[in-house]
């Protein structure tokens, strides 16, 4: 039998764990699903953040996007971007990840290194990165004076190069992320397998191939998911490097929704949109996660 | 045995949380004083000590009241005023709007229409629907070709153009020469737009001046002939090779230091690039009005102005005589004349009571304001009923940028015909 301490200390552990649990759940329904409920209400009706009052107008904002040219171009920017990038940022992790698997200092201090950009707030990597692609940065002026350019290249200023820019900078990002993400992955690969491949003459790429890569599954599942929907939410660094410009063609989906909602003044439509948003997130996420849980299973 | 205390720890999480989100407004009353929250925008020029300064000063002349200031996150305090609102905390001032957009919800208070007559020279500058929600302090001319005299001189150029095909002469005599005949910070969307606000203005409502007004009452289009007629001058400058090929991707920022070190021989741009011509060469620079095909001179102008009042603010009147003292303090247009090349409207001024030290070319553009000739509403940047709707800003600037490399232009004014049906309903 316990002695009434015990259960007065079991009591009180519990209590402090309801407590934590309650915050969180508190935190969770007000900052998440209040914000959701609000926003899903807003997507029927005609709401102006300048109005008072608002009308209930039903499916209209949805129909409506069907013919909206502008969220048909943002969207097919934001889901090229996202999956490019995912792509890059995921080959450049396990890249990075096999060269930073060592343990001495230089190359923890290396794997610091690399997680920088994501530590960095969008709007500074924004802005470093705009020094060096507008027209008269860094990158112009280096390839200019080095002769490999006769003429500064508008790296920001047309619509595929903005697009190729915007690209590099989020996979520069990210691939901070997915290089830790895979460390981590590659580092509890038990040492005994690679043993045995040594063993059993298994080296080099094959190595790779045969147990690394299928080993890195579960970090695969984790770094693409994660890539992809920070990608399809993407809104800082867009906003500072092009403002979604020139003409448009880099307005990602969530810089749509803000423009509607604060420029236009159509908070119902933007609260549409962004159902949307959520809906094609919900979505490639997924499906995503279920095609690389499905083979991590098989592997 | 968990659920109970999960529960109502639950119900208290969510009830501090709660308490925690329910803003104070940041106004009322202060220890006998009345608290009002003032919009604001920081530039370099119009830095946070000249806000301070200028809250102080107005504040002294203000009894009772007590300024707090809010500093908008960007230059766009409308949609920081939109978003503020949307959260219920519109303030109870907000400088340099465009009422236009707030006007409509019943969001600000007009000022006094007998102090308005009283003490500006063009009182209805910024008129809407015969209100007046910001006191026309001030004024612009959006846009103004600034042209370097000696590149002028290096190409051959005499004189500074008087119509288009002088324009178009002296662009070419430039190129020839290896100059890059006009200055574009296509970068971004409000400077990319400056040479079609230029030829709209001075072809389209220069010749009718209510284009605007018939626009709203759908009796033009921005598809009409003499619209694409007018666009295409645009597309002719760029086909020509007369901007920077890789102009799309210059900031407005360095869009300012490439003219004024001599890159590009003109620059068309709003009167407020005069608060950034260089001193020490500033007798280098000129202004022309943008060139009509007849050579007759249209000025696209802007009344400019200090603070709006909200119609909700604690104490309207309170809030009415600060904005009164702001706006008529010539310390605070000192700084706005010199840095930010703002034309004082203040009747009964000459620039010499403003104790300000400005170039020739001020002088020269300012002059523009004063002459009896044919002034209209700059595009995108009336603050008057000629002003866009709410969103179609952004719409005219991308339409400005794509057509800079497509060729379509019926079809970018089509489209913005288009949004101005969304934008207007």
């Amino acid at each position: 039998m316990e002695d009434r301490r015990t259960v007065r200390k079991r009591n009180s552990g519990e209590r402090g764990l309801a407590l934590l649990a309650a915050l969180a759940l508190g935190l969770y329904l007000v900052f998440l699903v209040l914000p959701l409920l609000l926003s899903l209400r807003s997507s029927f009706t005609n709401e102006n953040p300048l109005k008072a009052q608002n009308d209930f107008i039903g499916l209209a904002n949805y129909t409506e996007m069907a013919g909206d040219d502008q969220l048909r171009a943002s969207l097919t920017f934001t889901l090229i971007l996202a999956f490019g990038v995912t792509i890059a940022a995921n080959a450049l992790g396990v890249g990075f990840a096999l060269l930073l698997n060592r343990t001495s200092l230089s190359y923890r201090v290396m794997r610091t290194v690399a997680f920088l950009p994501q530590v960095l707030s969008g709007v500074i990597v924004a802005f470093v990165w705009q020094t060096i692609l507008t027209q008269n940065g860094l990158l112009n002026t280096a390839l200019v004076n080095l002769r490999i350019l006769d003429e500064p290249y508008p790296w920001l200023g047309s619509p595929h190069a903005a697009l190729f820019s915007i690209g590099l900078v989020v996979t520069w990002v990210m691939s901070g992320f997915t290089t830790v993400v895979y460390l981590a992955a590659l580092q509890s690969i038990p040492l005994e397998l690679h043993d045995m491949a040594s063993l059993d003459g298994v080296r080099g790429t094959q190595r790779f191939r045969k147990i690394t890569w299928p080993m890195l599954a579960p970090g695969t599942t984790i770094s693409v998911t994660i890539s992809l929907i920070t990608v399809l939410k993407l809104y800082d660094i867009i906003t500072v490097l092009t403002g979604g410009g020139p003409a448009n063609s880099t307005q990602s989906t969530a810089l749509y929704i803000v423009k509607l909602a604060f420029t236009s003044d159509r908070v119902g439509y933007a609260s549409a949109v962004a159902m949307l948003l959520l809906g094609i997130s919900a979505l490639v996420a997924l499906t995503v996660t279920g095609a690389l849980r499905r083979r991590e299973v098989s592997l | 045995m968990i659920r109970k205390p999960l529960l109502a720890a639950g119900v208290a999480g969510l009830l501090a949380l709660t308490a925690a989100c329910g803003s104070g407004d940041g106004g009322g009353k202060e220890s006998g004083e009345t608290a009002l929250t003032y919009l604001v925008f920081e530039t370099p020029s119009l830095d946070a000590k000249f806000w301070d300064d200028s809250i102080t000063a107005a504040t002294t002349q203000t009894p009772g009241v007590k300024i707090n200031k809010i500093v908008a996150p960007s230059t766009d305090r409308d949609g920081y005023a939109k978003q503020l609102q949307q959260s219920g905390q519109f303030p109870d001032l907000l400088q340099s709007i465009t009422p236009s957009n707030f006007v409509g919800a019943g969001l600000l208070k007009p000022y006094d229409k007998t102090w308005i007559d009283a003490n500006f020279l063009l009182p209805s500058a910024n008129s809407l629907k015969g209100e007046v929600y910001i006191p026309p302090t001030n004024s612009q001319i959006v846009p103004q070709v600034y042209y370097n005299k000696k590149l002028f001189t290096d190409a051959g150029i005499t004189t500074a153009p008087k119509n288009w095909q002088e324009f178009l002469d002296a662009c070419a005599k430039l190129k020839a020469k290896g100059i890059n005949p006009i200055e574009l910070g296509g970068a971004d969307p409000f400077a990319a737009s400056m040479p079609l606000v230029g030829i709209i203005s001075a072809d389209i409502l220069g010749k009718n001046k209510n284009w605007l007004q018939d626009r709203y009452a759908d009796k033009v289009k921005f598809a009409d002939a003499d619209m694409v007629t007018a666009v295409n001058k645009y597309r002719t400058l760029v086909t020509s090779g007369y901007f920077d090929k890789g102009a799309l991707g210059v900031k407005y920022a360095d869009s300012i230091t490439r003219f004024t070190t001599g890159k590009s021989a003109m620059y068309p741009m709003g009167s407020w690039f005069l608060g950034s011509v260089p001193k020490d060469t500033a007798d280098n620079f000129g202004s022309f009005p943008w060139p009509t095909d007849s050579g007759d001179v249209v000025v696209p102008f802007v009344g400019g102005g200090s603070m709006a009042i909200s119609a909700k603010a604690k104490d309207t009147a309170l809030a009415e005589k600060f904005g009164q003292a702001w706006s008529l303090n010539p310390a605070n247009l000192k700084a706005l004349i010199e840095t930010d090349g703002a034309f004082p409207m203040i009747k009964g001024k000459t620039l010499e009571d403003y104790n300000v030290t400005v170039t020739k070319v001020f002088e020269e553009s300012y002059a523009y304001v004063g002459q009896d000739n044919n002034k209209v509403s700059a595009i995108g940047w009336a603050t008057n009923d000629d002003a866009l709707p709410a969103g179609l800003n952004d719409a005219f600037y991308a339409a400005a940028q794509a057509l800079f490399t497509k060729d379509d232009v019926a079809g970018e004014l089509k489209k913005l015909d288009e949004a101005w049906k969304t934008a207007a309903q």
